[in-house]
């Protein structure tokens, strides 16, 4: 199966005492079974980890560290990166739109301003390009993801 | 004497007042939005009631909402926590005159500190030194430019109410100005109703650095020694420690006496904290006071082995500070810090919903959690991100940071995205771990790669998807720990 990983997916199988993990393979041994794991060895190691699923996602905390897995192969866009387009990070209120659409901006440049939090956000190129679209008003309300604005 | 304590507040902090309540054999009640009901601090307190459906604003910031369920809950005093109605003076006032115990200073100590620029008036009459700035009295645009070339750049914009670093802005230069004063007005004005601002000479690389003051309605006033909070982001605090490796014993007695002539000097009874600027050459200027519990004050719990909110409740009942406090018998011992743990965007530092789906405190010697929620909590924008605070005690500051971060390691939060990584980052660094740092520290930080998944987490999710899928919405724990397991191991399996 697919996992992903931020930006990393890999190809992981489980097979009779270990795991191939892409192009390795891992010694493991382990008691219980899917995220009911009681014990588990990795390459003879004892580790201390926890494991929750929830649907398509598993939480791993290993090593003092937690870490977000997700099986469908596609990475989850980021707030406000999806290609091309900016999306609010968090439902709020646009306060100010400061770029007007067909205007040249550089990466960094604000092109509105959102509320949040009783906190003003500026939310700001992440390319160079034209404003090719603001998809909303000052004073609308958005929900968290909702695009807001379209760079070419 | 309290018999029913209404705690006007959610999180952590209605927790933890409801634990000393109820060590005083005082009833604390809780209140809740709606939305509220199942949360953490309400089945933690027991007796709770409803402030109703509604945004903060209509629930935990409505000061109708709060004086009725004190009246149904039949409390005869109310605490405000912080954040929220905390420093409402209105608040203070209506319930004074409702006939209930305000467990905070009185109104008028709130409004002449809730405005900065009165404070400011408040603390250079005290003979406190305050950072260069305007004084309030420039009201238009035109006037603030002015005064700005006399006061030079860098500077800071700030509104007049408000706190939290809510509307504050650096500005480098004078055309930058405008456009900061119109977003700081607007800000204010969003968030507090207020749209008054002022400048502020920017000080290069200062300490933040602020003292715990207490007064009694006999009219003592004492310090309890500082808190450094220079580890900050947004503007917002993120680690405290005390001491402050920047204070010697005069310094500290300096600041700790300006401290108290500042509270003094406005009748002040209760818990506050008067925060300074402390520039590279030691000299220490008023920053402002805020007429409240503050978020980090376990740490001063912790090294003067009292409990605050319990000094806080005697002192609203009439009772006169425990003498040890007058006579200034009380003497910090070791090392202790707090580390906030907000649920937010690693990198961005903007909040973060979700479910709680782990949950494990740390635990061990010298260690207090101070959490607000717990297993299957729901994280939501509507309120303070803040999760949990961790507090690490030691008999030195080396100690105490090894247990910090030891401690740090063992805390399993999982289901919701946190700073985790940020707490981890600075407790790491060298310039935190010398004692010699300023508010810019986190900007020091390096860059911090999301850490590499280890080859046991990629198997301990390959095998989480290989089980059988979990039923939809119950998200079911799983605990394997080498040192909890019961059955040896059964090795190849």
């Amino acid at each position: 199966m697919k996992v992903t990983l931020g930006d990393e997916t890999r190809e992981v199988r489980i097979e009779s005492g270990a795991a191939v993990i892409g192009d390795r393979r891992v010694e493991f041994s382990a008691t219980g079974a899917g995220e009911r794991i009681e014990t588990l060895r990795v390459g003879g190691e004892p580790v201390a980890v926890r494991i929750v699923r929830d649907r398509d996602r598993v939480f791993v905390w290993c090593s003092g560290e937690a870490f977000e897995f997700r099986r469908s192969g596609a990475r989850a866009p980021r707030p406000g990166e999806s290609a091309g387009g900016l999306s609010a990070p968090m439902p709020g209120r646009i306060r100010r739109v400061v770029a007007s659409e067909g205007s040249r901006v550089a990466r960094g440049d604000v092109i509105l301003i959102l509320e949040a939090m009783k906190m003003e956000h500026a939310i700001r190129a992440t390319a160079d390009g034209v404003v090719a679209r603001i998809c909303h008003s000052e004073g609308d309300l958005v929900d968290a993801g909702t695009a807001l604005a379209e760079i070419r | 004497m309290i018999r029913r304590l209404l705690i006007a507040n959610r999180g952590e902090i209605a927790v933890r007042v409801a634990r000393t309540a109820a060590e005083m054999g005082i009833e604390p009640v809780a209140v809740h939005s709606e939305a509220d009901a199942g949360s953490f601090h309400v089945r933690r307190i027991g007796r709770a009631v409803s402030l109703g459906a509604g945004s903060p604003r209509e629930t935990y910031l409505s000061i109708p909402r709060i004086l009725a369920a004190a009246r149904e809950s039949g409390a005869d005093a109310i605490h405000p926590g912080y954040g929220f109605l905390s420093e409402s003076a209105e608040l203070a006032r209506a319930v004074e005159e409702a006939g209930i115990v305000w467990v905070g200073p009185p109104p008028a100590a709130i409004e002449q500190m809730g405005d900065k620029v009165s404070a400011r008036r408040r603390a250079k009459r005290a003979g406190v030194p305050v950072v260069p700035g305007t004084n309030g009295a420039e009201s238009s645009d035109q006037e603030l430019l002015r005064k700005s070339k006399e006061l030079g750049f860098p500077l800071l914009v700030k509104p007049s109410a408000g706190g939290g670093g809510k509307g504050m802005a650096v500005v480098e230069n004078a055309a930058a100005l405008p456009a900061a004063i119109e977003q700081s007005r607007r800000v204010a004005e969003a968030a507090f109703g207020d749209g008054h601002v002022y400048l502020e000479k920017l000080l290069e690389r200062p300490r933040h650095v602020e003292f715990q003051v207490f007064g009694d309605r006999q009219g003592n006033v004492v310090h309890l020694c500082e808190r450094e909070c220079s580890v900050q982001r947004r503007h917002q605090k993120v680690v405290e420690e005390t001491p402050s490796a920047a204070l010697d014993a005069r310094l500290r007695g300096a600041m700790g006496r300006a401290a108290a002539e500042v509270a003094r000097g406005v009748g002040y009874v209760g818990a506050g904290t008067v925060e300074f600027l402390l520039d590279e050459k030691r000299n220490f200027y008023f920053l402002e006071m805020n007429t409240r519990l503050q978020v980090e004050h376990p740490i001063t719990e912790e090294t003067l082995g009292i409990d605050l909110v319990r000094a806080q409740l005697e002192v609203a009942a009439g009772e006169a500070l425990p003498s040890s406090w007058r006579a200034g018998k009380l003497v910090p011992r070791g090392h202790a810090i707090e580390l906030r743990l907000y649920a937010e965007d690693p990198e961005t530092f903007l909040p973060r919903s979700g479910r709680i789906l782990a949950w494990e405190t740390p635990k061990g010697p010298g260690l207090r959690v101070d959490a607000g929620v717990a297993e299957g909590s729901e994280v939501g924008l509507d309120y303070d991100p803040l999760l949990a605070k961790l507090i690490a005690f030691a008999e030195d500051r080396p100690a105490a940071i090894a247990r910090a971060r030891r401690a740090l390691e063992e805390w399993v939060v999982l289901g919701v995205e946190t700073n985790h990584d940020l707490l981890r980052a600075v407790l790491a660094s060298g310039e935190f771990e010398s004692g010699d740092y300023s508010v810019d520290l986190v900007s020091h930080l390096p860059a911090r790669e999301r850490p590499k998944a280890p080859d046991a987490a990629w198997v301990a999710a390959a095998l989480a998807f290989s089980g059988p899928a979990p039923r939809a919405g119950a998200a079911s724990p799983a605990v394997a720990e080498p040192w909890d397991a019961s059955t040896g191991w059964r090795a190849g399996e």
